[in-house]
This record gives structure tokens, sequence and C-alpha cells, in this order.
């Protein structure tokens, strides 16, 4: 099971059915993909098309209804909440739309935080480190509601590459963000994105932002397919 | 990983305490313990200082009465155990003074009588005494005004005891423990009792009572008592403290006492409520960081274990500061009092301490372990799905637990299960009331909240969509209501109660003896004297003989005691005997019917009290034989009557019908009302009038009446007390919903919703929660009441329709002012700013 996996996330027939008031909902189709290490993946869609349902399931956030997940060989469809935590600690990074942030934690605090709860050694250098590297070391001391949007998404994408996890999740990360932010906090991405060789899982609703990715897949109703057309060439090149 | 989640609670409650997040926690908390602490300290406080001051009224803390002088090894166990003792032979013996003799009750006490109250005197009959910390000297014989007149003395008149004379010195105007007795005794003559055995008048075959009196600490004495007790014998020895007491002194300590009880209990519903919500809304604020740490990797147990340790350090600073502020509390109020009521301020009492701590523990721990139950149920899908909820079900588990909690924490505390299974029912009973008028409201709002939107359909919106979820706070608001009310209503019956058990120009001078002859010269003598006179009662004195022919026992008082038993005149063979055509002020039949409803060929009836009638086993129908003289009057009894014995009014056993006692020539009894400083006249009212007894209680008053002040004023105190608590319990269940109503209107004002709206439907939202909750209140504290009143505190049930409105009004009106200050503040701050609030 542990074994060097060919692709780090792999999915097989996953669906996700939800009881509701009126009855299930099917909100995902059979879904089967593979991404390969290294490999930065755009999700597109229509609000309320299943993309956030499919991230949630891919990040052992949900259990799937039925079907298989491995991630980065991790039997996620197996695992109960528990071992899904211990998964996500280990190879996940997270950064959400809204941020995210523990209120009253710090901004180094935040950072810290995945790095206490995985037991790595010397949490605080590498909070400082990682604080440097999106450029807000002199705000390492802010809450975050003292620190801007677009700050705030730093911080959080920060606390994301620290335990220097295998995939990293975005959902909509610039979604709450004005233009100029946007712009930094995109570029900040995907430039650490390279540098650490993180398989990237992004969803967004910015066309601009998808054509960075080396693949495209569109979310329709719960159908999810491939947007043919380039294959990264980056990745077929290294 | 153990290390991680200390450092990760200590820094998470080192933060948010800093930047005022745990406030509502940490402000409930303290103030549950603040309230327990300030009003259990302050009641048990009150509470010895009011014993020590009714303690006057038997001397002493503890008093033993005995028939025999006791061992002396007894009274030297006693002082060895740091106890103070006193001693004062009790007897009924005959005084001569020339040709005058008269039956006294004679009283020689040692030295060091009374350890508790004041023995006064004055330099001249019916003058107003004056301390003395002496006793009657060496020979020395001090009278009661009564006897001077009685037996025509003056000062320095010899009087005979026995076969000894002693020099009449000074007129003995109050003894502490002369009980409250109007006509019962005899007059008091004081002597030394160092002279007392050459007297001979405690020989054999004399009734003699020995008095022992002790003062001390209160376990000194409890332990003394468990020491004696195996010793005495209940033929002989009969121990007393003044809580035996059934005077009208004893009654009014005794409710105040169960009032400030009341009170503390309250306290502790109070606090366990305002934790309730507290812990809730913690719980509800936290919901964000537990799924973010849990999406970051966190493990379940880490997740407990770091918010386990941040509520115990919540709740250890909240015990800290709780504590402290409640100590401040009591001690400014014991302080603030000073003057009305001298309260000990070096006693320490450890009960209440314990009691607030453990119910600051106890309402924190298990009011915080359902919020926190869904605190940790918290799902990580959260971080991605902002609406989701907590997903436990346990709620009534945790209802039933909590309110099991409270109910053994104040039956702990009360060591009265009765008074705690009262205010636990009653709590039942509104939040059952409260459950149905919740779904009412659903069903109603669901018809109007339809149409336009105005602040009106919005506020029901919310109510409507948080009814459920938020009963909790409804229940809050109308538990905090109804608690007041009870300690407000019940404060105003029994100070009401009290202030008519002696009103202004009560009588303090009862008059005996009065002939037919004398009656007209003397009714215009006092209304010359312009002093009105009471009723005129017809007596005649009479031997009880026989129930139904058959011979009642001889009387088996001991004299010495029935100076000490209240209530109990003329139940011995003398009776005396009054008549008349209607019922008697504040009496009630309670059996049979007055004569005016009897037929009028029935034998001559009599009424009888229905506590003599309980001890002498008379029923309704017995026939009554008197002998009046050397006449013989059989009377049929026709009615059981019961008597307010609290009032001081002269109260008869026996009431005949009027047409048995025609043959009589009665002598009257009357009473009147004198101010204290119109006291000087009395001798010159009296004087025309030598053979009329003057009985002067205006002593007894004055002190009864103090006493009653000083009670009434404590209950005053407990009252505001409770008030206050309630009000801050009341701002803090306001604040917190508030909090949780910050990213509502941060969502309404983000989609353009004018201030004006919000503000409008937030008040009326408040308005319509504080009206229900008033209303609701007012409904479960009438059964509340009359729940305490009848089996608590021994009164008469009463209903107080103008609750009925006043408290929804003032509910709504408190309630939707506190709301519409909250809401105020919130929307001074701009809207990012409430954006960035949200957590
Ligand atoms: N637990 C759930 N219960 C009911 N409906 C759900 C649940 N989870 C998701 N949905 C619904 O499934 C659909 C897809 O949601 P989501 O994945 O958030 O869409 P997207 O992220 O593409 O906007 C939405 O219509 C949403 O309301
Ligand atoms: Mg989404």
């Amino acid at each position: 099971m542990s074994q060097s996996p060919e692709y780090v996330i792999k999915t097989r027939d996953v669906t996700k059915v939800v009881d509701t008031t009126e009855g299930e909902l099917q909100i995902l189709q059979p879904i089967s993909i593979d991404v390969n290490p290294g490999e930065t993946v755009a999700i597109v869609g229509a609000s309320g098309s299943g993309k956030s349902t499919l991230l949630s399931l891919l990040a052992g956030l949900d259990e799937v209804s039925s079907g298989e997940i491995f991630l980065d060989g991790a039997p996620l469809h197996s695992l109960d909440e528990e071992g899904r935590a211990q998964v996500r600690g280990e190879k996940v990074g997270f950064i959400f739309q809204s941020f995210m942030l523990v209120q009253s934690l710090t901004a180094l605090e935040n950072i810290m935080l995945p790095a206490e709860i995985a037991g790595l050694e010397a949490p605080r250098e590498r909070a400082l480190e990682a604080l440097q590297q999106v450029g807000l070391e002199h705000r390492g001391g802010h809450y975050p509601n003292q620190l801007s949007g677009g700050e705030q998404q730093r911080v959080a994408i920060a606390r994301a590459f620290i335990t220097q996890p295998r995939i990293l999740f975005a959902d909509e990360p610039t979604g709450n963000l004005d233009a100029s932010n946007s712009d930094k906090v995109e570029k900040l991405l995907f430039d650490l994105n390279r540098e650490s060789d993180t398989t990237l899982i992004l969803v967004t609703h910015d066309p601009s932002l998808a054509q960075k990715c080396d693949r495209q897949l569109q979310m329709q109703a719960g159908v999810l397919t491939e947007i043919n057309g380039q294959k990264a060439p980056q990745r077929e090149a290294s | 990983m153990n290390r991680m989640s200390a450092n990760l609670a200590w820094r998470l409650f080192r933060h948010e305490a800093k930047r005022g997040e745990l406030t509502i926690i940490l402000f409930a908390i303290m103030l549950s313990v603040a309230a327990v602490f300030s009003l259990s300290m302050f009641s048990e406080r009150l509470q010895s200082a009011l014993t020590a001051q009714t303690a006057a009224f038997i001397a002493a803390d503890r008093v033993l009465d005995a028939r025999h002088p006791v061992d002396d090894a007894w009274l030297r166990e006693a002082r060895q155990r740091g106890i103070n003792t006193a001693h004062q032979v009790y007897t009924r013996s005959m005084v001569f003074a020339g040709d005058n003799m008269q039956l006294v009750s004679l009283r020689a006490p040692d030295n060091a009588y009374p350890l508790k109250g004041q023995v006064k005197v004055a330099a001249q009959p019916f003058e107003p005494g004056v301390t003395t910390e002496a006793l009657p000297g060496p020979k020395e014989a001090w009278i009661e005004s009564r006897l001077f007149q009685l037996m025509g003395l003056s000062i320095g008149d010899v009087l005979e005891v026995g076969t000894q004379s002693f020099q009449v010195t000074k007129v003995l105007s109050e003894v502490p423990d002369a009980g409250f007795s109007l006509f019962g005794g005899d007059p008091k003559v004081m002597i030394p009792r160092a002279d007392l055995e050459a007297t001979g008048v405690i020989g054999p075959g004399a009734r003699v009572t020995y008095s022992y009196y002790f003062t001390g600490d209160s376990d000194d004495l409890d332990a003394y008592y468990e020491w004696l007790r195996p010793k005495l014998d209940r033929e002989i020895h009969r121990w007393m403290s003044v809580e035996d007491d059934d005077s009208p002194l004893g009654r009014s300590v005794g409710r105040a006492e169960q009032y400030f009880l009341l009170a503390s209990l309250l306290a502790i519903v109070l606090a366990a409520v305002s934790i309730a919500v507290a812990a809730q809304r913690y719980s509800q604020r936290h919901y964000d960081p537990v799924a973010i740490m849990k999406t970051l990797g966190a493990s379940r147990g880490m997740v407990q274990r770091v918010y386990l340790l941040q509520i115990t350090l919540i709740t250890a600073l909240g015990l800290l500061l709780g504590g402290l502020a409640g100590y401040l509390i009591q001690q400014g109020v014991i302080w603030a009092i000073a003057d009305s009521v001298p309260v000990d301020l070096s006693a320490w009492h450890w009960r209440p301490l314990w009691i607030a701590l453990f119910t600051g523990v106890i309402c924190a721990v298990l009011f915080s372990l359902y919020p926190l139950l869904k605190l940790f149920s918290i799902s990580p899908l959260r971080v991605l799905r902002r609406d989701m909820g907590a997903t436990v079900s346990a709620r009534f588990i945790q209802f039933l637990a909590a309110g099991s909690a409270i109910l053994i924490l104040m039956w702990a505390y009360s060591q009265n299960l009765r008074l705690s299974l009262i205010l636990f029912l009653s709590g039942i009973v509104l939040v059952a009331l409260l459950l149905l008028v919740t779904f009412g409201l659903i069903a109603v709002g669901r018809r109007l909240g339809q149409g336009k939107i105005g602040a009106w359909q919005l506020a029901w919106a919310r109510i409507k969509r948080r009814a459920m979820d938020n009963s909790v706070q409804l229940i809050s608001f109308s538990v905090t209501i109804m608690l007041l009310l009870v300690v407000l209503v019940m404060r105003n019956d029994m100070i009401q109660q009290w202030r008519d058990q002696l009103p202004q120009g009560t009588p303090n001078y009862f008059m005996i003896n009065i002939t037919d002859a004398q009656l007209p010269t003397l009714e215009q003598h006092f209304a010359a004297q312009n002093v009105s006179l009471d009723t005129f009662y017809p007596v005649v004195r009479a031997r009880f003989v026989a129930i139904n022919g058959e011979q009642v026992r001889t009387d088996v008082r001991k004299e010495g005691e029935e100076e000490n038993q209240r209530g109990r005149d003329g139940l011995g063979r003398e009776a005396n005997l009054t008549w008349s055509d209607t019922l008697q002020y504040e009496n009630r039949i309670t059996q049979g019917v007055w004569w005016s409803e009897r037929p009028d060929d029935a034998p001559s009836g009599v009424s009888v009290e229905a506590r003599a009638a309980e001890r002498m086993d008379i029923k309704l129908g017995d026939v009554l034989t008197f002998n009046v003289g050397s006449e013989v009057v059989d009377v049929t009894v026709s009615s059981i009557r019961e008597v307010n014995w609290q009032t001081m009014q002269p109260n008869f056993f026996f009431v005949l019908e009027p047409q048995a006692m025609a043959d009589f020539l009665p002598t009257y009894m009357t009473s009147f009302h004198l101010p204290s400083d119109r006291k000087p006249q009395i001798t010159e009212l009296m004087r025309p009038f030598g053979n009329v007894t003057l009985f002067d209680v205006d002593a007894r008053i004055n002190q009864l009446r103090n006493i009653v002040d000083q009670v009434s004023m404590a209950v005053e105190f407990i009252l505001v007390l409770v008030l206050a608590a309630g009000s801050l319990v009341l701002i803090a269940q306001v604040q917190a919903s508030m909090d949780e109503r910050q990213q509502e209107l941060a969502i309404l004002r983000t989609l353009g919703a004018k201030g004006g709206l919000i503000r409008g439907s937030v008040l009326v939202e408040f308005l319509i929660i504080g009206a229900v909750a008033g209303l609701m209140a007012a409904l479960a504290n009438e059964l509340t009441l009359y729940l305490l009143q009848t089996q608590i505190f021994q009164m008469a049930g009463s209903v107080h329709w103008q609750y009925w409105l006043v408290a929804p009004l003032v509910g709504a009106g408190v309630v939707g002012l506190l709301g519409a200050a909250g809401c105020w503040r919130l929307l001074t701050l701009n809207t990012s700013t409430l954006l960035r609030k949200m957590v």
C-alpha cells in the first residue's frame, strides 16, 4: 500500500450522494481521474456544479458514497475521519476562499499550527521562514482581522506550505480578493508550488487562472470532463 | 503531542482572554461564583447576627431548664469548652408588704446573668428603663412597676420574701427573657441568687425552675450538647435555643432565614442559567477553529484535549475572580448596613465558599458538556461548507444531567429537599410551558411572517429560525425573570405581613380588672386625656373542671416555664372566659359555626381556640364545664377557632355565647396605645383607678419591632443583591445573543439593509422574546410562590395578578432595551469591521 505510487491522486468511480428533505441528491456522478505528481490541475464549472464537493472528497475532508480514492497511496475511501485527519496532516495543504485562519491566533501562530499538529521540529522557525517567503515578516504578530484580505490569503498560503505537503488543495483562492491582490496571491501560489514541486488542485471560475494550470477539468452538474487541449508542456519536459 | 495541546490551549486562552472573546463565559462563571458566594456568605453572616440578636430573648444562646440544681461538673465541663455560663432560679411565691400580699414571679439570677440582652431599671414606676450592668445588691429587691401599684409600694419600702426582708431599690422595667405573653406572668421580683436559700421559698414542695444559660461558639455549643444529651432526663431537663422559639419573633427570624436560603438557591439557578447560555455561545464561537484544526490534521483527541484544557483554564480563572468579587461584594454590603444590622465582619463561614466554587465547577462542567460535545463533533467540512453546524443530538440527556445537578446542588446547600424540589419543579413546568409556546409561536409566525419584508417579518423570521436551537435563550430569560419575581414578591408579602403584625399604634398597654361600675368614668377620663381605648372585653375568672363530665387533669405545667411559653395563657385549670356576639379580629372559624348560624334553641355554645382544642382533645359537641365562683356553667363546643397569635392582641382560649354568662358580673380588659414620649403621663392616667392592673408591653413591642425592622432590612439587601445579579445575567444573555447576531447583521448590512430596518427588527425581536419570557415567568412565578408560601413559609398563598401584566411589560422593556443597546453598538461599527469581527 505504501509503495511509491504512480499517481499522486487516483480515483475510481467516486460518487457523492446526500440526503436532503426532498430525498436523495446525487451531487457527483461517478468520477475517475488520475493526477501525476507535481501536476497542476484546475477544476472549473458553474457555481453549485459540485467542485467543492469533489475537492472535499479528494482532500479527505468528507466520505465518498461509493468508489475509491487513493491519495499518495492512502486509501481514503476505507479510512475513518481519524485516519483521514492523519493523512491530511501528513500530505495535504489547504487554501480557501474565506482564508480560514484561526481568528484568535496571530499570523505567525496560524502558520505554525499545521507544523505543530504534525509534530514537526522547530515550528516557530519554519513559520518565520514561511512568513518571509510570503513577504509578511513584519506582520507575524498581527491577528487575522488586522490584516487585509490579500494579506490573510498570503498567511494562508504560508500555512499551506509549511509542512511541505505532497498535494495542495485550493478552493477559489482569489474569490474574495480584488484584482491586484489576486495577482499577488496567484503568483505566490504558483511560485511556491513550483519551488516545492507540489501537486496543486485548484478550484476556480477564473479562466485566466485555470489557463495557468497543466490540466483543466470541467465540472457540470456533477459530471467531470477533461477539457481537451494543451497538456502541460512543462511537465512533459521535466 | 500532549505538550502541543497544552501549548495550543494556553495560547488560545491567552489570546482570547486578551481579545475579550472569553468575556462572556468568564463573566458567567465569575458572576455565578460571585453571586452564590456573596449571597450565601451574606445570609450566613446575617443569620448569625440575627440569631445573636434574638438570643437576647432567651438571655443566652442556649438554656437548660431543670427542676433540680444540676451537677456542678456539667457547668465546669461547659466552661472548659470555652462556653460562658450563667444561672437563675425562678419560682412563684407570695410576697408581703405590710398587710398586702401578692403572688409574684421570683427571679434570683447570679452575677453573670444575662449572657445576652439587657436588664433595664427605672427610678420610679412606669418610667422608661435604662440599661444596668449591675444586679440587685445583697438584701435588695427590684420589682416591676405593676407591683408598686398592686401593693401600694414606693422605692425604699421593705418587701418580705419568705423569711427575709428586702429593700425595694429599683423598678425592674425589663428583663431579656420575659417572653411575649401579655398577661401570663405574675409581677416580677428580682433578688440576688445568693440571698435565695435564706428565704426558704425553695424548700421541698416548691415548684422551682433552675435555669442555666450558655453562650459561645455554635460549634462548641453543639458539641457540648452532644456531650450533655445522654445525661439529660426528659422529665427534668429541657434544652432550648432561640430557634426552637415559636414566638412572633422566632417566626420572623425563621422566615427571614428561609428567605435567605431561597435567595441563595435562586443564585445557584441563576448561575446555572447564565453559564448554560455562555457555554453554548462559547462552543459556537469555536466551530471554525475546530474545523480548521481538524482540516489541518488534528485528531479528535487532540481537539478534545485543547478545549477541555481551555475550559479548565477559564473555569479556574472564573472561580478565582468570582470568589474575590463575591467576597468584596458581601464585605461591602455588610459594611454598608453596619449601622442598622451589626454583623461581625470577622466571622467566617466555609460553606458559602465551597458551595460557590462547587456551583461554578459543576455548572461549568455540566453546561459545557453538551456544547463541547457539539464542538468536538464539528466536521472539518465546515471549512468548505460554511453553514455546517454540529451533529449531536443528546440535548435531552444534557438537560436531564444539568437539571439533576442543579437539584443536587440546591439540596446539598439547603439540606431542604422540599424547598429544592419546589424550585426545581417550577423550573420544569416553566420549561415545558416555554417549549409549548415556542411551537405555538412558530405556527402563528408562519402565518404572520408572510408578505412584505419589514422589521416585523424579519424579526419573526429570526425568532422562528432560532426558536428551537435557541430555546435555551428564551428559557434563560424566563427563568431569570421568574427568579427575580419570586424574590421580589416573596419579600413584599413577607414584609407586609411583618408590618401587619405590628402596625403603628399597636397597643402597648393593657388594663385588666376594670369593674363594671368604673367603666364609664374610665372611658371619660381617658378620652379627656386624649388616649383612645380599644375594645373592652368582659372577663370572668373560672376554673375549667370537666370535658363531657370527665375531670380534666390538674395543672401539670412547671410554673417557671409558663413565662417562656407564649400563648398558653389560661390553659391551666384557671381560665379567663370572655363572651361576645361577634368574632374577634384575626380569628377564623375552622370547624363548626358561630352563634348566629346556630338554631335559637341550641344549648349555650363555646368557641375553643384550635391549638388548645387539639392539646386537650376537645371536639365539636363536647360539653365543657367551668366553675365560676360557686356556680357551674356547662357549655357545648360549637366552633373551633384559629387565632393569629402573631398579633399583639388579647386572645382567649374560650369565647362563650353571651347568654351563658348573662348572670355573671364581669370585669373588663382593654388596651391602648400611648406613644413613648407620653410615657410619663401614665401615672396620672391610672391614678383614679387603683384597682386596675396595668401591663406595660411597650418595651417588648419595641424590641420586637426593632428585630423585625432589622430582618426586613436584611431581606431588602438580599433582594437588591439578587436583583443586581439577575440584571447582570440578563445583560450577559443579551450580550451573548448579540454576539451571535453579529454575522447576520453584517450580512444584512452588506446586502444594503438600512440601519433603521435592522434596528427595528432586532428591537421587535427582543421585545417579543422579553414579553413572552415575562409572561411565562409571571405564570410560573404564581406556581412557585404558591408552593413556597404554603409549603415552606407557612403563609397563606396569594395571587399577584398585577405581575401578569407587569412582568411581560417590564420583560419586553428591559430585554428590548438591552437588545437595542447591543444592536446600536454593532451598527455604529462599519460593515467591513463587522464582517471582520465575524468568526
Ligand atoms: N450536504 C449537502 N446537503 C445538501 N446539498 C448539498 C450538500 N453538499 C452539497 N450540496 C449541494 O450540492 C451542490 C454542489 O455543491 P458544491 O460542491 O459546493 O458546488 P460548487 O463548489 O461547485 O459551487 C450544491 O447545489 C449544493 O447545495
Ligand atoms: Mg464551491
